[in-house]
């Protein structure tokens, strides 16, 4: 597939199969083939891969806020194989659903710390 | 007639979106100083976020994206996110300005200081947001909202002379009181009306609602009838304000000022129905702005978001959502006069404008999103002019603040 990676893959919305948001296009993994061929590897998601990205003080910045709402930083960033990708369009759509990622360590830890405390986080007011 | 009473629904929902405490306090101050003179700039700034709202509408529907959302796409990282940490500040303020407005609202109708009704202000539009269904939502405060029809009737009663109005509309004078402040107030009254949450949210309320191409003419319609009524309610603002202070020349600081010609002309009915307006669009427009300040923030990242998800599975949303709210409060605890807190919240929006428009512009020209559903020429040829005057305005706007002082 031939693909312009910095204008039709990074920083699009990646949505799971059930049409959930999983985060963005942060970064992107290369890795090497026997052949001595790069290939894209994974697609990374987080803020800390972002922060990484950005780099300078603001990067710093994100990945330590990132870093504060967490209990074990450093955040690793969440990594999609390219194999979950079934589709390319105005955003990154994924083969499976987002439970089937590992969750984000930020989500998980507001929501336990925060939402969850508060009386009826579990209904959608729609 | 199912239909019908769905498009009323939505144009109420449309000019709820449309009046805020921005508009309470520019058009009346602008009426009070300069009779009619400004009555242009209203009918500008209608026309231009009726266009900017299709555009925004047109994208949601289209891709099923947000306006916010595309931003980063197109800016890239570094840009978006001075983008997003601008319009989340400017969101925020805009949050505190409404909260104090729901706060004086109430202290207008129990006569208890605003500032022990912040407080109970900001617990009741978190909760609203935490709890209540979107379109629920929207029309409560739109319906309500039209009681500020009462500043039109008001004028009947008022010793109105309306050639005078007329004249005052088609004359742009600066009654003496120099061209600069004559212009601050252009400014701050334009950004009251294209205030850039009201497009975050239209778009980001159109993703929510799951709007789909069939959903187009609906969305138009709500926006062209929807903003041009929010647009006569202002007006109507501003003449109440004429008639009853411009001949004498004197400055609004109050809203209690505001209220009080049309508790005048029709006595307790008239100030009843003036408490429960400037309450329903203050608190429609805390919603609004405490959701569009998360949006903002969520889509940037990537996050889940939106009220169609229970909390727990958006809880980078919410938490935002309650920073932001908690944000508005601290903001008025400073026990800063809300009034002048709208006032530097409208030269603030002036100056972040162009960072809304000109995405939207943008994305709205992008096949990649749109498809055949591009803008056409005329669409482009409104949008790019009145892009012009938004960066004029945002340019001007901190020079003509020092100059005249705000407006002093």
């Amino acid at each position: 597939m031939r693909l312009q990676l910095a204008k039709q893959l990074l920083d699009r919305q990646i949505v799971d199969a059930d049409g959930r948001l999983v985060g963005r296009v942060d970064d992107i993994a290369f890795a090497v083939d026997a052949d001595g061929h790069p290939y894209v590897d994974c697609l990374l998601t987080g803020q800390g891969a972002l922060g990484q990205r950005i780099d300078g003080w603001i990067g710093r910045l994100l990945v330590a806020v990132a870093d504060r709402f967490t209990d074990d930083p450093p955040v690793p960033p969440l990594r999609v194989p390219l194999a979950q990708v079934a589709r390319l369009d105005s955003a990154v759509r994924l083969r499976c659903p987002a439970s089937e990622l590992p969750p984000s360590p930020v989500e998980s830890w507001l929501r336990r710390h925060l939402v969850d405390r508060i009386p009826g986080s579990h209904r959608a007011s729609g | 007639m199912r239909k019908l009473l769905a498009v009323t629904l939505g144009v109420l929902s449309a000019i709820g979106g449309f009046v805020d405490i921005g508009d309470l306090v520019a058009a009346s101050q602008a009426g009070a100083r300069f009779g009619m003179a400004h009555a242009w700039v209203l009918l500008v700034g209608v026309v231009g976020i009726c266009a900017y709202a299709e555009m925004s509408g047109r994208i949601a529907a289209v891709s099923g994206r947000a306006v916010f959302d595309l931003v980063r796409e197109r800016l890239g990282p570094r840009v978006a996110l001075l983008n997003l940490v601008a319009s989340w500040l400017v969101t925020v303020i805009t949050l505190a300005a409404e909260l104090g407005g729901v706060a004086l609202a109430l202290q207008l109708a129990t006569g208890l200081s605003y500032l022990l009704w912040v407080p109970v202000a900001a617990a009741a539009v978190w909760l609203v947001l935490w709890r209540l269904r979107f379109e629920l939502m929207e029309r409560i405060f739109g319906l309500a909202g039209l009681a500020l029809l009462v500043f039109a009737v008001a004028l009947f009663a008022l010793p109105t002379d309306w050639a005078r109005l007329g004249h005052g509309a088609l004359h742009v004078g600066s009654a003496g009181q120099g061209w600069s402040v004559y212009w601050f107030v252009a400014v701050a009254l334009f950004a009251s009306t294209v205030s850039p949450y009201e497009v975050f949210f239209f778009s980001s309320g159109g993703v929510e609602e799951n709007w789909s191409t069939r959903d187009l003419a609906h969305a138009r319609s709500n926006v062209l009838i929807g903003f041009p009524v929010g647009g006569f309610l202002a007006l109507s603002l501003i003449a109440v304000a004429a008639v009853a202070y411009h001949p004498s020349g004197t400055s609004l600081d109050t809203l209690d000022q505001v209220a009080r010609p049309v508790a005048t002309a029709l006595g307790g009915a008239g100030l009843a129905a003036v408490v429960l307006a400037f309450f329903a669009v203050t608190f429609g427009a805390a919603l609004e702005t405490g959701l569009s300040a998360a949006y903002a923030a969520a889509q940037y990242f990537g996050w889940q978001w939106g009220k169609r998800v229970s909390p727990r599975e958006a809880a980078r949303f919410h938490s935002v959502l309650l920073v932001s709210v908690l944000l508005g409060v601290l903001m008025l605890m400073t026990t800063v006069d809300p009034v002048r807190l709208t006032e530097y919240m409208l030269v603030l929006s002036a100056v972040v404008l162009p960072l809304t428009y000109l995405p939207i512009l943008v994305v709205a020209n992008d096949r990649g999103y749109l498809g055949d559903r591009v803008n056409g020429r005329w669409t482009n040829l409104l949008g790019a002019l009145f892009l012009l005057l938004i960066v004029a305005a945002s340019v001007a706007a901190i020079p003509l603040a020092i100059i005249t002082r705000m407006g002093r």
